[in-house]
């Protein structure tokens, strides 16, 4: 095999996220107690489970908010357990809050701008430099933002301060700003939480689309309902453990699933 | 060697007056939440209350009641008229930090544009010291020790005995919680308020008897150790303020007298950026507290 | 204008720079990056102190009344320079500890205790700038060199000052109103999600500091430079809220209204009650001009926070510029709106 074919095989085969033997704990009280599991490129991966299982802690330790106290995780054949955001977001892992976390004295438009990493105006002497040196890049950056503006309707909120969007219109600004960030791998910690049906249901067929084009992204979710739609495979956590995994069909056959959500 | 008795008995008044100051102070901060950088100017507004109450003829001791009552009213006011509207309308708490000094800013320049930039004094008659083991102390300062002593047992037992106590430690660990167990919150926190600032009004008047004579800023430069000792301790945390002021109120005594006695401050300054820096929450930290110390 | 009105205009105009420098070093510290700088003072008072020991001869002119460190008799323009790469590097201890993952109030109460030290430290301590009697005697800049009479000197100096803020403008316009300024931006209002997305939240405070440092370091360099004395009384704590009310007065974030802000606060209030008789005790007016700057403080904070002349909002044009603000003018575009419910 040619080594870009290779590469590719090896790519589409080997997961693209490994996490192993995550524990972390909080004065005493264990959230994670050993959390493992794979996630598949080009999938999205529901992570379910009764309140206090330990998904939002799972998540903020993959991100880098949180320090596991062992364990490890591996993005795409990489150690990066315990770096820190802003360097596990340079390596392609982008999340998104369970509280909307938009950047509220900035415009809509602002919010996505500032969410493209590597931008030549962000260092010192890029901004020294003056507007000339920049704008360039920038105007390509304003174009991508406005169609996906466009695709997820809110053009007409382009100069809206974030601060001023309903929750609702602040969620797709959060995923949007995600996908700015021009994610590998996209971490969505609870989306949907709050979010009207209707609403939901449009967050879910975006995010279906993402999926075809090949983004890969992990859910923390309670919506069964929308779990059961778009992720494949599913993770089941309980009391700060994996407990199944698989589809949603299969899951839901399980008897320790269904006891986890009446116990946990 | 032998300064070390004396240094020893200053730092136990200074630790007595500390403590009537952080105690009430990290109460309030407990309760409410919000770090009143105005507090030593309510201290020095009570200290010159009764500083108006000695010159109509009451003993100093009356005067020190007549302080607690001015100010524990005027910290409920301040609390009802300007803190609580700003936390309404939702001012964020580095927010409240700059509503605080603006108060404090106001409450100096008043007691200072009124009284003028003068030393003043209570002008208690001239005492007898006596020994107490290594210690030599003048009569003023035992009872301050004593005042001292008397208020934190009645701290302890309001706290620890009483309704309004349960309901100020549930206020203070979890607000909402507290609220939805029924307890009404905003009168604790009036509670609070008026506590801290009887507390804070006997904290200004034992200052200014110990510091002999005072001006409108001196209870402020107090303000930074009175910080010190309550983060030591664990904000919210009253024993930990008694706690932090002892630590404070010690070494910097002792170590004036071994280094030099202009840096006595400095020493708790020192104490609270290293505490902040490296153990926030302080001594006796609270796990179940929400008292979110790190962002 | 008769000598004494130019002499007095002069001197206001200077003032002026002055507070703009550093108010607009502080308003990036805290406007744009959102940091709680309680203790910028303290730059000042580094500019100032640096420039005025690398102004002067060594501690033992002038019958050596005076022990500082320092003293190397410099030239100007050094003393300025040196002011500003020391007042930047001064700011990197102040971010450090602004670094620590505390609560906001937390973080304003360590920097203000910080600020508290460097006086108490400044004070004690009469070796390093002699103590609390303060530095005098600072020569003048160039002014035997030139050897022109005062009032031409005074009119020199303002523009020395004048094209110091050009400078300073240039700098922080460059900054704030580009991807950098942005980021930092974020940082301020989200600094967990602006790390989530790789913003690097270590070097953008760093930077955030240094650059305000440099500017709050120019200002007091420049002053010290014009009056010729320091001292610990010039810069007590309190001082950084003057320069704050200036920002939240006049307009965060905005230059302009940080201009308005600095004619209002320090220059305003300083030049009202110039002419008043002195009634009342000594301290009498001053203190009356701090009881109405608190009032200020809660008037504005209450009725309007975001300052007379608020943030300017960036759009962009069809083709993906950003538009200044002429462009906005000139479109019939509204310079700024509010953010709801938008308090501090």
């Amino acid at each position: 095999m040619s080594a870009v074919a290779e590469e590719e095989a090896r790519v589409s085969t080997e997961p693209i996220l490994r996490v192993r033997g995550i524990v972390r704990d909080f004065g005493g009280v264990m959230a994670v107690a050993g959390a493992d599991f794979d996630l598949n490129e080009g999938a999205i991966t529901g992570l379910i489970g009764p309140n206090g299982a330990g998904k939002s802690t799972l998540v903020n330790i993959i991100a880098g908010a949180i320090r596991p106290r062992s364990g490890s995780i591996t993005f795409r054949g990489a150690d990066v357990t315990a770096q820190p955001p802003h360097l596990i977001a340079h390596r392609g892992i982008v999340r998104t809050f369970q509280m909307s976390s938009e950047f509220g004295k900035l415009t809509v438009l602002e919010n996505l701008l500032v969410a493209v990493p590597g931008q030549e105006g962000e260092s010192f002497w890029g901004a020294m430099r003056g507007r000339r040196f920049w704008e360039k890049e920038e105007a390509a950056l304003v174009s991508q933002a406005r169609v996906l503006l466009e695709r997820f309707s809110m053009t007409a909120k382009e100069e809206e301060y974030a601060g001023n969007l309903s929750g609702g219109q602040r969620r797709l600004v959060e995923i949007m700003r995600g996908l700015m960030a021009k994610p590998k791998l996209l971490l969505l910690d609870e989306p949907l939480a709050g979010v009207n049906p209707s609403l939901a249901q449009e967050i879910l067929g975006y995010l279906g689309a993402l999926r075809d084009e090949g983004l890969t992204m992990l859910m923390v979710e309670h919506d069964l309902n929308a779990v059961e739609r778009i992720c494949d495979p599913v993770i089941v956590m309980a009391q700060g453990k994996v407990l199944a995994q698989g589809t949603f069909a299969q899951l839901r056959k399980q008897q320790e699933v269904l006891d986890a959500y009446f116990i946990g | 060697m032998q300064f070390v008795g004396p240094a020893i008995g200053f730092g136990l008044v200074t630790a007595s007056i500390l403590a009537l100051a952080a105690v009430g102070f990290t109460m309030q901060f407990g309760v409410t939440n919000i770090l009143n950088l105005a507090y030593g100017e309510v201290m020095a507004a009570s200290g010159f209350a009764a500083l108006i109450a000695v010159g109509k003829g009451l003993s100093i001791w009356e005067a020190m009641a007549v302080a607690a009552v001015f100010g524990a009213v005027l910290s409920f006011v301040l609390n009802r008229a300007v803190y609580v509207p700003f936390i309404r309308r939702g001012t964020r708490l580095f927010g409240m930090v700059i509503v605080t000094v603006a108060v404090g800013l106001i409450i100096e320049n008043t007691i200072l544009a009124t009284a003028g930039p003068n030393f003043f004094s209570y002008s208690l008659a001239q005492e007898s010291s006596y020994s107490v083991g290594p210690l030599i102390l003048t009569t003023s300062q035992i009872v301050i020790m004593g005042i001292a002593v008397a208020c934190m047992a009645a701290i302890h037992g309001v706290l620890r005995y009483t309704k309004l106590g349960m309901a100020m430690r549930a206020t203070a660990t979890d607000t909402t919680l507290a609220r939805s167990c029924g307890i009404r919150t905003e009168r604790i926190v009036d509670a609070a308020w008026l506590i801290s600032g009887a507390m804070c009004g006997i904290a200004g008047v034992t200052l200014f008897i110990n510091t002999t004579s005072f001006t409108a800023s001196t209870a402020n430069s107090f303000l930074v150790v009175i910080v010190a000792a309550a983060i030591l301790g664990g904000v919210g945390q009253p024993y930990g303020a008694m706690l932090g002021a002892l630590v404070i109120g010690l070494t910097s005594e002792i170590a004036a007298a071994f280094i030099d006695p202009s840096y006595k401050n400095v020493v708790a300054f020192v104490i609270l950026v290293v505490v902040l820096l490296l153990r926030p929450q302080g001594i006796l930290a609270d796990i179940t507290s929400q008292r979110e110390v790190v962002a | 204008m008769s000598t004494a009105m130019q002499f007095y205009v002069s001197t206001l105009l200077v003032y002026t720079g002055v507070w703009l420098l550093g108010a607009w070093g502080l308003n990036l510290q805290f406007g744009t990056a959102g940091l709680l700088s309680f203790a910028f003072i303290v730059f000042q008072a580094v500019g100032a102190y640096t420039a005025a020991v690398l102004a002067l001869g060594p501690q033992t002119d002038n019958g050596g009344f005076q022990h500082y460190i320092g003293g190397y008799d410099l030239p100007f323009p050094l003393p300025l320079l040196g002011a500003i790469v020391v007042g930047a590097a001064f700011a990197i201890p102040i971010g450090l500890v602004a670094l620590r993952r505390l609560r906001s109030d937390y973080q304003a109460v360590a920097l203000l205790v910080i600020s508290i030290i460097a006086t108490n430290v400044a004070t004690n301590e009469p070796r390093l700038f002699n103590g609390a009697t303060g530095i005098a005697l600072v020569p003048k800049p160039l002014a035997s060199w030139l050897g022109v009479d005062l009032i031409t000197y005074q009119w020199i100096y303002v523009g020395l000052v004048v094209v110091v803020c050009l400078l300073a403008y240039f700098v922080v316009h460059r900054i704030t109103h580009s991807p950098l300024g942005r980021a930092m931006r974020a940082m301020r209002d989200n600094e967990y999600a602006a790390a989530s997305l790789a913003k690097n939240v270590i070097v953008l405070r760093i930077l955030a500091f240094m650059i305000g440092g440099a500017l709050g370091a120019a200002s007091g360099a420049i002053l010290v430079l014009f009056i010729g004395t320091w001292a610990p009384s010039s810069w007590f704590y309190p001082e950084t809220f003057v320069f704050l009310a200036a920002i939240i007065i006049g307009g965060t974030n905005n230059s302009l209204g940080i201009f308005v802000g600095v004619l209002l606060v320090p220059i305003g209030f300083a030049e009202s009650t110039r002419f008043l008789p002195s009634i009342g005790h000594p301290g009498l007016i001053d203190a009356l001009q701090w009881i109405a700057i608190g009032f200020l403080f809660l008037i504005f904070l209450w009725f309007r926070p975001q300052g007379i002349l608020p943030e300017r909002k960036h759009r962009y044009s069809s083709e993906g510029k950003l538009l200044t603000v002429m462009q906005l003018v000139s479109r019939r575009l509204p310079i700024r709106s509010k953010v709801k419910g938008q308090a501090t």
